[in-house]
């Protein structure tokens, strides 16, 4: 037995993890996907349906009271006080990442909670902003004294979205790769994440500075293109100041306009699928790699942090190689547009498979972790056991809410709703660049190619254990 | 065609399925403990249905405190002593139980449907 299995791989704060997916249902979930993708080539629509987004706008009263001054300063003054409850418990609470606030508020609670809740309801997280709202009480305040608006650099246009995407990464990376392998820990240290969030407001407030507040927000700001990408699948949206309904899926069309884009979205299915099959799918191959970096002189921890970087690296470069692949194949179809624009044109289609993805592999820990969160880690943040803010404190978690079972099929379901999602609008994208509805179709095998490839490696990866 | 072939994969999928090796349910097995607060042998993997009983003993040569995650179960286990546990298999999914002081996993436990 090598030593190297016995480090914890595991997660901060999981005390249960999933059963692998059986084989049989497995089997019909991959069937389904291509039953499902057979049909989608044979039943589909002549005419672009996404490209507009039929907003229509709700009534003025009900935009007023949601945007309105008094809205904006009261949500972002909610933000700020959390994201100030976070970094506190994590530098003056316990060591025990189960049991202080920070851990589960930032990476369950936020992570995973704003991508589901804004791919329903549109941009959640944008008035929470705590980042925003005081750049934007500073950018006010510059405005007040100084008589005129703060100049700011214009933003590198090649730059796009790359800082978000890397920035992605590296917020999974702190996570599972830095706090999953620390050797002597159980995980990610809260006062590593405490640190971590006051050098990212640190780094955040100085990039809004020299790029205005909104542009970062839009490009930059890991949180904001992250959660608002999933926010384009949803239902609201603002124009103009003006809150309003639209057609589900249609915001993500024009998405991808910012170079980076593609790889935003591809970060996150590559962070999410490493996490996924880092103790199940890879870590055979994981094990074997680690020892042979072992052989070359490295410590043991800095092995399994190299190692484990380096099949992140990977599944990033492998899921950009399926994309680009498609994308290629897509070239060949005659009266297709430039490379260029097919890239960034069809980075959107994988919005819904990234949710899928964090569905599937994180239903069951926002759900037993969302109990910690509204009972003891709300009543007592620090997790010292000195405080009983609302009398939870004692609670517990109750693993038996959701079977494994049901747990299975939310898995499956997820990748298959995904992927039928991401088939609709890649079919709808090509319907808009191809002036042949023929052609349009054809060039879309091969986005039903890339498709199919996600989702059964998502299966795959449930099936062989899930981290 | 694809339909034929699809079912086909199922179908044949289906008779594979059951491979689980169900804890024989006499027998309660012991796992050694070492110095280090190390599993001698490697880290032991149990099965059981939901609805069966978790039977273990741990015998340590150290002194510390056997933990079962996801049921929650701590017991104290003295230097050279044996701790029995005996817990009905109420939750499904995968669990560890580690001696708790060296963070040291002992056992892998997987309770199915």
């Amino acid at each position: 037995m090598s030593f190297l299995s016995s480090l914890p791989f595991a997660h901060a704060l999981i005390a249960r993890q999933d059963l692998p997916v059986p084989a049989w249902l497995f089997a019909w979930g991959a069937s389904i996907v291509l039953i499902v993708s057979f049909f989608a080539l044979a039943a589909a629509w002549r005419k672009p349906r996404f490209e507009d987004e039929g907003w229509r706008p709700l009534g003025a009263g009900l935009s007023r009271a949601l945007l309105g001054i008094p809205a904006q300063v009261l949500c972002g003054a909610i933000g700020v006080f959390l994201l100030g409850v976070a970094v506190y418990s994590a530098l003056r609470g316990t060591e025990a990442p189960d049991r202080n606030f920070s851990l589960t508020f930032l990476y369950v609670t936020c992570w995973l909670g704003f991508p589901v809740f804004s791919a329903l309801l549109g941009n959640l997280f944008k008035p929470f902003n705590p980042w925003r709202a005081i750049g934007r009480a500073f950018g006010g305040g510059f405005e007040a004294i100084a008589g005129q608006r703060a100049a700011h650099l214009s933003y590198p246009e090649w730059l796009g979205r790359w800082p978000a995407a890397i920035g992605l990464l590296a917020v999974v990376w702190l996570e599972v790769i830095y706090g999953g392998s620390g050797g002597v820990a159980v995980g990610l240290q809260p006062e590593a994440v405490g640190v971590a969030a006051l050098v990212y407001t640190g780094y955040t407030l100085a990039m809004m500075a020299l790029f205005g507040v909104e542009e970062w927000c839009e490009r930059g700001e890991i949180f904001s293109v992250y959660f608002g990408m999933f926010s384009r699948l949803g239902y609201f949206g603002v124009r103009d100041g003006r809150l309003g309904r639209r057609k589900p899926l249609s915001a993500a069309t024009n998405w991808a306009t910012i170079p980076g884009s593609a790889a935003v979205v591809i970060a996150s299915i590559a962070s999410t699928s490493f996490d996924g099959g880092q103790d199940g799918a890879f870590k055979g191959t994981i094990e074997s790699v680690s020892e042979w970096v072992l052989e070359l002189g490295a410590s043991p921890l800095t092995t399994v942090r190299v190692t484990d970087t380096v099949f992140m690296l990977l599944c990033f470069a492998g899921v950009a190689l399926v994309y680009l692949l498609g994308v290629r194949g897509m070239r060949t179809v005659r009266g297709a547009p430039s490379l260029a624009k097919l890239r960034n044109g069809f980075a959107h289609t994988l919005i819904p498979i990234a949710l899928a993805y964090l569905i599937a592999h994180y239903f069951s820990l926002f759900v037993f972790q969302e109990q910690a969160q509204f009972t003891y880690l709300l009543s007592d943040p620090l997790g010292t056991g000195t405080a009983d803010l609302f009398g939870t404190a004692s609670a517990g978690i109750d693993f038996t809410v959701v079977s494994a079972n049901a747990i299975w099929y939310v898995q499956v379901g997820a990748l298959i709703v995904g992927h039928v999602l991401g088939l609709t609008l890649a079919h709808d994208r090509a319907l808009a660049y191809w002036p042949d509805y023929r052609d349009a179709s054809r060039s879309q095998y091969w986005m039903l190619a890339v498709m199919v490839a996600f989702t059964c490696f998502g299966l795959y990866l449930l099936s062989a254990g899930n981290g | 065609m694809v339909v034929a072939v699809v079912l086909l994969v199922v179908l044949s999928s289906n008779g594979s399925d059951d491979k689980s090796s169900k804890t024989d349910a006499n027998e309660v097995p012991t796992i050694q403990v070492n110095k280090n607060g190390e599993p001698v042998g490697g880290i032991v993997d149990l099965t059981y249905h939901k609805g069966d009983r978790i039977r273990f003993k741990v015998h340590s040569a150290i002194a510390d405190e056997v933990h079962l995650h996801g049921y929650d179960i701590p017991k104290e286990v003295a230097a050279g002593g044996t701790v029995s546990f005996d817990v009905p298999a109420t939750i499904e999914g995968v669990f560890e139980a580690e001696m708790e002081d060296q963070k040291e996993q002992i056992l892998q436990i997987t309770v199915e449907p």
